[in-house]
Parts: C-alpha cells; structure tokens; sequence
C-alpha cells in the first residue's frame, strides 16, 4: 500500500520571508527519508505542505500518482505523528487509536482488532482503557505512533516525534521504531534536528537549510562526502574539522604540510576531514600538520582532543588510554583517502 | 463548672495553647481581617437566607434566634403568592435563558475566531469588545427605550435579553478565547490528518474539551442578566423582570417579603458564580496580560 512521494520545486512564502525556496524530493515507496536541519530551516514547514495542514505557494506535490495540490490532509491517505503527541485529552487511549478508523465510518467488528494490532505493536495493550492524563511521555508518544500506524496510510509523516522525550527513552524508541517502520514497510518522512537521529534511521537524509535542500543521499554518503561545509559542520558529533589553506601549483599548503591539491588553480580552499580519521603521529612528515594541544577530554571510549592548528580550531579522537596531555605539540597524520576539499568562498565541495 | 480550681485554669490555658497554632503578630491580624472581611459579606446573606426561610411574623421577632431552629416556606410561598411575582420570576429566567443563549451563540465562534486566527485588526478588535463595557446604560436608556417602541421590542423578553446580552457577551467572548486558545491547535490538526473536515474536527475534538468552560461562561452570562436591574426596569412596563419588579415593589412592601426577594435575587447568583469561579479567574489571567 505504500506509495512513492513527489516534491517539485515547491515554494513557500510567509509575507515576504521564504521558508522554502524551490525544493524537491523523490520519495521511493516503502523508504526512510529523514528532513534534517537546525530550526528555521523550512524542514517542518516542509512536511506540513505534505500533510497539507500548510498551502504551498507554487510547485507540486504527488503521493503515488496523485496529484494533492489543493487538497485537505484528510483527502490524502496521510498519518502524521505530532512533536507534542497531540492524544486527545477526552478519549480513551483505545478511542484516540480509533478515531481515525472511526471517521472512515469503519464496523466495530474491524476497528477492534486493528486497533489491538497496532496497540500490540507498540506495547500499549494494557494502556487502552485509560486516559493521556494518566500517561507519562513516553506512554503518550506510543499512542501517537500506534493511531497513526492502525490508519495503515500510504504515507507515514512524523514531525520531531523523540525531541521530548528524555535522553534515554529517545534512544530506546529509535531502535524500536526503526524495527517497526522498516516492518510495516509504510513510505515514511520524518523530521528531526537531531543528526544522530537521522543517521540511524534514514535510508536517505535530505539536508535542509536556509529553505533549500543541500544534500539528498543516503546517511553514509552525507557523513563522508557532505556536498557543502554547512552539511560537514552539521552531521556527526564532534563535527568535521575545516582549515584554511593555501593552493599553489597543485599543493595545498597548511600549518607547515604540503598536501596534493584536489584540483588546479591557486588561490584559498578548505580542508576538511572527520576527528577519527586523523591519527597523532610520532614523527612529522611533509603531509604532517603540527598542532598544540589546548584541551583534552576523556569520554570514555575514547579521548577527544582539541587541538590549535595554524590558529584555526582543529579536533581529534584518540583512544582512551592516550598518553596526550594538553599543551603538547603535536603531529597529525589525515586519512588519504578521507581529505574533502571545499571552495572557501561558496563552501561548495570541490571534486 | 462554678468551682473551677486555679489548677483546672493552668489546664484550659495548656489546652489552648496547643489547639492554636503559633502565628506571628502579622499572622494572626491578616488571620482577622480575613475573618471580619469574611463576616462582612457572609453575615448578610446568612440573615437573608435565615429570615426567608423563617415564619413570617419570626421577622420581627427580637431578640433574633440566630440559629435556624425554625424553618418554614412560609415566607417564600407568601412571596410567590403575591400578584406579579410568580409572571416576573418566570420572565427573568426567560429573559436569562435567551441572554445565555445569545451571548454563547455569538461569543463562543468570535472567541474561537480570537483564538485560532490572525486577522486585520484582531487587537483592536479584542479592546472594543470590552469598550462595549464602557458605556453606561443610564446614558443609553432613552435612545434605547425610544428605538425599542419603534422596533416593537419595548417590553418584551426578547427586547430585555438583547441588551443583557450586549452586557454579557463581552465576557463570554474573552473566556471562550482563552478556553480556545488552552486548546492546543495539534489536535485539531491530527484530527485533521485522520479525516475531519475542520468543523467535523472542531465538533468532535475541540467541542468535548470546551464544554465544561463553555457551561460556565453561559452560567456567568445568565447570572449577569439574573442581576441586571437599571436596563430591565427602563425597558419594561407590564412584563417586568424579577429585579425590574422587585425594584418597584420593595418599598413599598412588608419586611418578610424583602427577605424573600432578595433571597430570590442574591442566592442563584453566588450559587452560580461558586460553580464557575475557575473559568472566572483563567478570563481574568487573559484579560489582564
């Protein structure tokens, strides 16, 4: 039952600010996309003209093959799943799960078991008889995700789902979640803030920012090959490491190395490389950079070093049982194949 | 109890000690005024209530037996006895009825509207509705009595209810705008999504959770007509409200059948406005931001 979603070039205008300037995306039937981005970057705003509960002001937009400009959420086989849960106060947990089959003037006798099913899935069975009132945030979350899995949609919409829920119930729901939409095989767009989030989820991360799309691939495309410095900067904890450097005649020049140039030209690039694919070295070599350790900090898998190189910010993962202490001098040695180049003037990356 | 010794004194006093709670100076004078506050209304009423509900010669009865030893409907049934009584009760609660109906009939929808929308000129709109407050009926009363002999609507119930209604319906649009507006909008939305039609959304979820609000905002609407005494009286002649009448009558009238007026004129009333008090103070909450 799950149907493909298509986005394209839509806008939209609130007076004279753009929240999405022309975006488009091509949602597969039964996959993952997660819109990730900070707040304000047009990702909710997004999957609201999805619902329809927001109008576009130009583009269009499929679900399956039709057409759904212009039409109510209710006309578009949707569920979505609210930030603030949104279970009605007034209902039982068991009528909450129902109201939807409810409105589809569905028999008693197929609503019950649809929602026993969909409760089941969520391990709510023995909260059906109650009221959200009388249920913790985690508790409310699973109503939510089990009324809108017994609409059995084509389409699955969840808007920051986790985002209140505490640390340790978020990363509990994630993999249960995970487990569960990869069964119910239901398209499924979800919003988030939250990079990790994204990254355990998604079969494709679409980046937002600024109200454009920047990246849309699959999560371990994103994390080693961002398209920009915003994309690098913003997926992975501790983000990527960017440094400014000198190209002159097919050499990048920082902090004392000399590195093979992505491309010709002269003029300023950017570096950039992950904390874990850089190792402290012994000795320095010509691709070495030299750095002085300022910060070190043990998180107990493994060490985090902040580090000055060429005066620029620069962070490195160690093992735990690193001898480094801060106000070494230091030599790194990058990767080879995991150096990324991007243009410093528009922070594109460079191939 | 007459050879009470010095020893059973130090007792009593021991006993007080410990039934009282040690209060600072400050505690026990705000602990005071709230009482003869406290008295100052309650006394009142409690006499009203006390002498209505009394025979009706027991009235005049002195000294008073503060303790209702003697109840009887005496009174009350004198009270409804008495020509036009019975006729001005009726069309107060008529008048009441049709101004609760008015004034939830237009204010709920115009305090959704407050809640859910933005509009040109929302804000000013939100400070005319209490502006209306700000005109007094005595200034009103003779353009309104002469337009309502041309319209046909000088004394009737229908005529009385429409300006109570202009009374209340200030009150009744600000607290169903702020009952709204606890409403989160989400849920209507997530109605939305699992196919409502926005009133079919509004009618199934928003409805339900407003209605205990709502009954008190119609509550406050009947007891502000119920109290209404200057425009009823301007306004009717044959087919008095129980106020209008009362207002009339009470002079000249004996003392029994005053208490049993304003027993009918004062007790519905705080009934009413103890039932809602919670909805009361949320409009305050709004109306004083």
């Amino acid at each position: 039952m799950a149907a493909g979603i298509y986005v394209d070039k839509v806008r939209k205008a609130f007076g004279s600010f753009e929240a999405l300037k022309s975006v488009s995306l091509d949602v597969q039937p039964e996959e993952f996309t997660v819109l990730l981005g900070p707040s304000g970057c047009g990702k909710t705003t997004l999957l609201r003209i999805i619902a329809g509960l927001e109008t576009e002001t130009s583009g269009v937009l499929k679900i399956g093959d039709k057409q759904v400009n212009g039409l109510p959420p209710r006309d578009r086989n949707i569920a979505m799943v609210f930030q603030n849960y949104a279970v009605f106060p007034h209902l039982t947990i068991f009528e909450n799960i129902a109201f939807g089959l409810r409105m589809k003037k569905l028999l008693n006798s197929e609503i019950e078991p649809r929602v026993k099913k969909a409760a089941g899935m969520m391990h709510i069975e023995h909260l059906l008889e109650r009221y959200s009132g009388q249920l913790s945030g985690g508790q409310r979350q699973r109503v939510a995700v089990a009324r809108a899995l017994a609409m059995e949609p084509e389409v699955l919409l969840m808007d920051e789902p986790l985002s209140n829920l505490d640390a340790l119930l978020r990363l509990e729901m994630r993999a249960e979640l995970k487990g569960l939409l990869a069964e119910s095989r239901t398209t499924t767009i979800y919003v988030t803030h939250d990079q990790v989030e994204a990254m355990s989820l998604a079969d494709r991360i679409a980046v937002m920012h600024g109200g454009h799309i920047i990246q849309y691939d699959s999560p371990i495309q994103v994390y080693q090959n961002p398209a920009n410095e915003f994309c690098g900067g913003f997926i992975g904890n501790p983000p990527m490491n960017f440094l400014q450097a000198e190209r002159r005649n097919g050499h990048c020049h920082i902090a004392g190395a000399a590195l093979t140039a992505p491309s010709q030209g002269n003029g300023r690039v950017t570096l950039g490389i992950r904390p874990e694919d850089v190792v402290v070295a012994e000795t320095s070599a010509a691709d070495h950079l030299s750095g002085h350790v300022t910060v070190v900090e043990p998180l107990g898998p493994h060490n985090l070093l902040t580090l000055s190189v060429d005066q620029q910010l620069f962070r490195v993962t160690t093992a735990a049982d690193s001898p480094i202490r801060s106000g070494q001098e230091v030599h790194l040695a990058l990767a080879p194949g995991r150096l990324r180049w991007f243009d410093s003037e528009s922070g594109q990356a460079l191939h | 109890m007459t050879d009470a010794t010095p020893e059973d004194l130090q007792d009593n006093r021991g006993m007080l000690d410990r039934l009282l709670p040690r209060w600072s100076i400050g505690q026990w004078l705000f602990a005071t005024i709230c009482l003869i506050l406290c008295l100052w209304v309650l006394l009142p009423i409690y006499l009203l209530v006390l002498s209505a509900f009394s025979p009706r010669d027991a009235v005049f009865a002195w000294p008073k037996a503060y303790l209702p030893f003697d109840i009887s409907t005496d009174t009350i049934a004198f009270f409804f006895g008495v020509r036009g009584v019975f006729s001005a009760f009726l069309n107060s609660v008529m008048v009441a009825a049709l101004t609760m109906v008015i004034s939830i009939g237009l204010g709920a929808p115009a305090g959704y509207a407050l809640a859910r929308f933005r509009f040109r000129g929302k804000d000013s709109f939100r400070l005319l509705i209490v502006m209306t407050r700000a005109f007094p009926i005595a200034i009103l009363a003779l353009p309104l009595t002469v337009t309502f002999i041309k319209l046909g609507l000088y004394d009737t119930v229908f005529g009385v209810a429409l300006v109570h209604s202009a009374l209340a319906l200030p009150f009744a649009v600000l607290i169903s705008s702020s009952l709204f507006m606890g409403i989160p909008f989400e849920l209507e939305e997530a109605a939305w999504t699992m196919g409502c039609t926005r009133f079919q959304a509004f009618w199934r979820v928003v409805m339900p959770i407003a209605t205990p609000g709502l009954a008190a905002a119609a509550i406050f609407a009947f007891v502000i007509s119920w109290n209404e005494v200057f425009a009823a009286t301007i306004l009717t002649l044959q087919h008095p409200t129980l106020t209008a009448f009362l207002l009339t009558t009470l002079s000249e009238s004996p003392l029994y059948f005053r208490f049993a007026g304003g027993f009918f004129l004062v007790v519905p009333a705080l009934v009413f406005i103890f039932a809602v008090r919670k909805y009361l103070f949320s409009m305050w909450g709004i109306a004083n931001r």
